[in-house]
């Protein structure tokens, strides 16, 4: 029971992660800046619980996947503003291929007439 | 610090980021046309919960442990603040606890632990060896000590060293003046202060050309001690010659002021190892197989013990070769005071059983915070129930409860290290004025360093989870019910086993108070006995004066004329009424023993013996039970022997002694002509042992003890003997002692042990009736209702005291009894300063019980009588 948990919330994530890595990959951009990217690159349906976000944003911080600097923005504010790492680079490339793997498997279990046609 | 710094940063980054998001947010949507109120209260309720996002957040930087820890932190300031009572008692018994464990671990530290006080001691070991295998040796000092061959060997042929210094320590000798003066110093290889890095600031230290030719170089180094002392810090000193034991040193040099050599009792000179034959007759430059020299060597940078010891090895193994049957193993150690593995032999028990007795005093206080913790626990009881109850986890409260004693515990620990760290001096100085007066300058560098400092630390932290950790693992037990339902300290189980570990705790205080008072009664009818022992002989009224003629460079013909003359002298005093010569002056510390085989006697026997003149029996009133004495003609080469009652006894049981044989080694034969009555005359207790006594003959003026009986006033005999000496040789040291001096010797050992001991038995009385104070007092005040239940029943109030004075007895009683079972077994270490006082001395193993449980009565029946005073109407109110 507590290892099935364990796998989910891993699942979950890792997805936060890839998303996060992902619009990173665009240019830098701040904590809000994230949240409302992924939120219109889904077209409105993926939205991101900033409860979730900053931990996660943090968390990839430690890890060194994303590096952030702090920025004077337009209004004279003081931002912190993620960017890419190397080693996040790196990490996307993973997680990507790790998605789409699911993701095809995932494809698969649904339409299994279609694979055995195709093939 | 620094920590905390990076801390808050992050804690302000974080809320700057999230007003950021929110202000974003809140920006958005005034563009799509709301209003700047509704905006900023759709951004948050977007955003969720600000807190929790903060927390788990700050989870990811992983230093949740720490704000646990600052937050258990405040709470245990806060709880300890607010009671002050309990918080100051603790805080008082562990600082006492703490405080006289690190003072005496600092002293310890000066005495053995420090290294040497010279420049990058880190770099100088102190070379050892112990040998293995048939082997004879001769030893002049400590058996792992090297010959002077040895030493050129290991100096020559090692890769190891910049340099390897070979010395004698403790050599003495004679500093004539208007007052002859007795030195302590170090005869030591030229490169000593090369090696050792301490060049005198004044003059020069050796040079090899010093160590050239034996006998030649008489130059010496003295110390600034002595320089200061005997020579009012004359500069003009060097190059002038000073006499030592009748030849002439020039002086070279003036150590530097804090170079005091390299044993623990200060040198006060250092002359070539050359000028051996002069300064000490005892070693010998040319003998490879006597042991007499100690190494130090200053090790090339980045090399280990263990890489020295492979090369020394190499030599070692060599010289092995021409002693077929012996191996030897070298032992490297860091160069300190009291290093050498003989030093080292008499140090560590004595160190172990002092930190031991210092340690169980510690315990006891740290069985009174346990207990107070206990009786603090069951008062949070429900607090802590209700936190169980809402979630916290048993681990989390262990650790907040761990905390709070940690806490009391540092508090306490750095309180008493304070204390004992200004303190250390006296103790220090204590401990230094009861030594015979050779030792009193002991240099000993009692300022704490980080191993003092590492030492407090260590032992306040166990101490801290010594007494909470019970406390605490047994009051977050979960236990709910009972404990919610209002009334926890009044729930059969809880309480009962309340009860039983708090009995324990005191039974444990009782034990190891019992302990140290057992010890300390001992040593004190130990010492008592000491100052009342009938040594068997008469040491009233004898004057004894020790002359080594030899070593002030008379010959046997010329002693003998100067001891003749002398004892004319002598005699012809007003109040002189006897002299007599002896080889060694009774409990004089000074012995001679042999080998020798009696006829029908399988094994040969070691038996420890003294050259006496025809006088000695009568001056210190020996009788002679059988036979005769000595008469004048009877000298060393005459065959006759005086034995003990003891010695016949046991050499012969149920014959006639006189006319029996004993031989030598060398094949000489004695044949026993007296028997002496028994006396204590070499070690004071030991009555039963064998000993003989042998005429003695010209040879022993060379080296002898003038003893003196007189009718009455030894002022007056001891400045005529004195006198007299100076009249025959101006240079002669002469030290006049009472026969009785040599008694408190032997009594100071005992004098500090009793002394210390007695302190601390006191404390641990004191802890311990404060600990049995507080579990009555504690007892009465959580059954008041009890008590008042059973007053309103009929129970009169004596009854109910005597109750409860009982029930705290018994743990007293069974903490009593282990602690006289535990002292029984262990008290044979103290054998040593009982004088043949049994070690389960029945007047000791009496009183002292009968004592600790008065005083255990009193600190019971006190709080007791509060029980009487109880109300049965205000008792049944109560809670």
């Amino acid at each position: 029971m507590n290892e099935r948990y364990k796998n989910r919330i891993e699942l979950l994530q890792g997805t936060l992660d890839l998303l996060i890595l992902q619009t990173l990959l665009w240019g830098p951009q701040h904590g809000y800046g994230v949240s409302q990217a992924i939120r219109a690159n889904s077209g409105d349906l993926l939205k991101v619980d900033a409860g979730s976000l900053y931990p996660a944003l943090h968390r990839l911080e430690k890890q060194k996947w994303i590096g952030a600097d702090w920025k004077i923005s337009e209004n004279k504010q003081e931002v912190k503003v993620y960017r890419l790492t190397a080693a996040g680079r790196k990490q996307l490339m993973k997680e990507r291929s790790r998605w789409e793997q699911i993701s095809d498997a995932i494809g698969g279990v649904l339409n299994p007439a279609k694979k055995e046609s195709a093939s | 610090m620094k920590l905390w710094w990076l801390w808050r940063k992050r804690e302000k980054e974080l809320e700057k980021e999230i007003q950021h998001h929110l202000r974003m947010a809140a920006t958005a949507r005034m563009e799509r046309g709301a209003s700047v109120r509704d905006a900023q209260a759709g951004a948050q309720r977007e955003f969720g919960n600000v807190g929790l996002a903060k927390e788990t957040a700050r989870d990811m930087w992983g230093w949740r442990w720490l704000e646990d820890a600052l937050e258990d932190l405040r709470y245990g300031l806060r709880v300890l603040s607010k009671n002050p009572a309990f918080t100051l008692a603790a805080v008082l018994a562990i600082a006492l606890g703490v405080g006289i464990n690190v003072g005496i671990f600092s002293v310890l530290n000066g005495v053995a632990l420090r290294q040497l006080p010279i420049p990058r001691a880190e770099q100088v070991v102190s070379v050892n060896q112990v040998l293995h295998g048939r082997f004879s040796r001769n030893v002049h000092g400590e058996g792992g000590l090297f010959s002077y061959p040895e030493y050129l060997d290991y100096r020559d042929h090692s890769h190891v060293f910049s340099g390897l210094t070979g010395y004698e320590p403790f050599v003495e000798a004679t500093l004539a003046g208007s007052k002859a003066e007795q030195l302590l110093g170090a005869l030591t290889s030229c490169n000593f202060f090369e090696v050792l890095d301490e060049h005198p600031p004044l003059g020069r230290g050796f040079v090899d050309s010093d160590c050239a030719v034996p006998g030649a170089n008489p130059v010496v180094v003295i110390s600034d001690d002595l320089w200061r002392r005997s020579f009012a810090a004359d500069p003009a000193l060097v190059g002038r010659t000073i006499m030592l034991n009748h030849s002439s040193y020039t002086v070279i040099g003036i150590a530097p002021s804090r170079f005091t050599g390299t044993e623990v009792i200060p040198s006060a000179f250092w002359a070539p190892i050359t000028m051996q034959e002069a300064l000490d007759p005892g070693g010998d430059l040319a003998s490879d197989n006597l042991s007499w020299l100690a190494m130090l060597g200053r090790m090339r940078p980045g090399l280990s013990p263990e890489q020295v010891r492979a090369d020394l090895s190499v030599i070692a193994g060599r010289i092995d070769q021409q002693y077929p049957g012996r191996t030897t193993s070298l032992l490297i150690s860091k160069a300190t005071f009291f290093g050498r593995p003989a030093e080292r032999e008499v140090l560590v028990p004595i160190a172990s059983v002092v930190l031991a007795a210092f340690g169980l005093v510690l315990l006891i206080a740290c069985a009174n915070v346990s207990n107070l913790l206990l009786a603090r626990a069951s008062v949070r009881h429900k607090e802590i129930a209700l936190r169980l109850s809402i979630g916290a986890s048993r681990w989390r409260l262990v650790r907040q409860l761990l905390t709070e004693s940690l806490l009391l515990s540092l508090i306490g620990g750095a309180l008493g290290s304070l204390l004992a760290f200004w303190s250390f001096t006296s103790i220090t100085h204590f401990v230094t004025s009861q030594l015979p007066h050779e030792f009193s300058a002991l240099s000993v560098n009692v300022a704490p360093d980080l191993r003092v400092l590492a030492y407090a630390l260590a032992l306040t932290l166990f101490t801290g989870i010594v007494f909470g950790l019970v406390p605490a693992l047994r009051s977050s037990r979960p236990d709910l019910n009972t404990a919610l339902k209002g009334d926890g300290s009044h729930s059969g189980s809880s309480k009962k086993s309340g009860r039983f570990l708090r009995n324990t705790l005191v039974g444990a205080q009782i034990a190891v108070c019992m302990i140290l008072m057992l010890a300390a009664g001992l040593l004190l009818r130990g010492l008592h006995y000491a100052q009342t022992v009938d040594p068997g002989f008469d040491m009233k009224n004898v004057a004894t004066a020790f002359f080594d003629l030899k070593r002030q460079g008379y010959e046997e013909h010329r002693a003998t004329g100067f001891v003749q003359n002398l004892r004319e002298r002598i005699a012809s005093l007003p109040g002189a009424i006897e002299i007599a010569q002896a080889e060694t002056a009774p409990l004089s510390h000074d012995w001679s023993a042999d080998h020798f085989t009696v006829p029908g006697l399988a094994a040969k026997v070691a038996i420890e013996y003294n050259h006496v003149s025809p006088e000695y029996f009568s001056v210190v009133g020996i009788p002679i039970v059988r036979g005769r004495g000595f008469e004048a003609g009877d000298g060393r080469d005459g065959s006759g022997v005086i034995v003990t009652e003891s010695t016949a006894r046991q050499l012969w049981p149920g014959e006639d002694p006189l006319g029996k044989t004993l031989r030598e080694d060398t094949g000489r034969e004695y044949s026993v002509i007296g028997v002496a009555k028994d006396a204590q005359v070499s070690h004071l207790g030991e009555l039963e042992t064998t000993y003989l006594y042998f005429p003695a003959g010209p040879k022993d003026n060379l080296r002898t003890y003038m003893l003196v009986r007189f009718a009455s006033g030894y002022t007056a005999i001891s400045k005529g003997i004195r006198d007299s000496v100076q009249s025959l040789d101006p240079n002669m040291p002469v030290d006049v002692v009472r026969l009785e001096d040599y008694l408190d010797v032997w009594r100071s050992p005992s004098r500090i042990a009793s002394a210390l001991s007695g302190a601390l038995a006191g404390l641990a009385l004191l802890l311990a009736s404060i600990g049995v104070y507080g579990m009555v007092s504690y007892t009465v005040s959580r059954s008041v209702r009890e008590i008042g239940i059973r007053m309103a029943l009929g129970a009169d109030s004596a009854e109910v005291m005597r109750l409860v004075v009982l029930q705290a007895m018994r743990p007293i009683v069974i903490g009593g009894l282990i602690g006289v079972a535990g002292c029984a077994a262990v008290s044979w270490v103290l054998s040593s300063m009982l004088f043949g006082l049994n070690a389960r001395d029945p007047i000791a193993f009496i009183s002292v019980p009968c004592f600790l449980l008065a005083v255990s009565l009193i600190a019971s029946y006190v709080p007791a009588r509060r029980a009487m005073r109880v109300d049965p109407m205000v008792a049944l109110r109560y809670e």
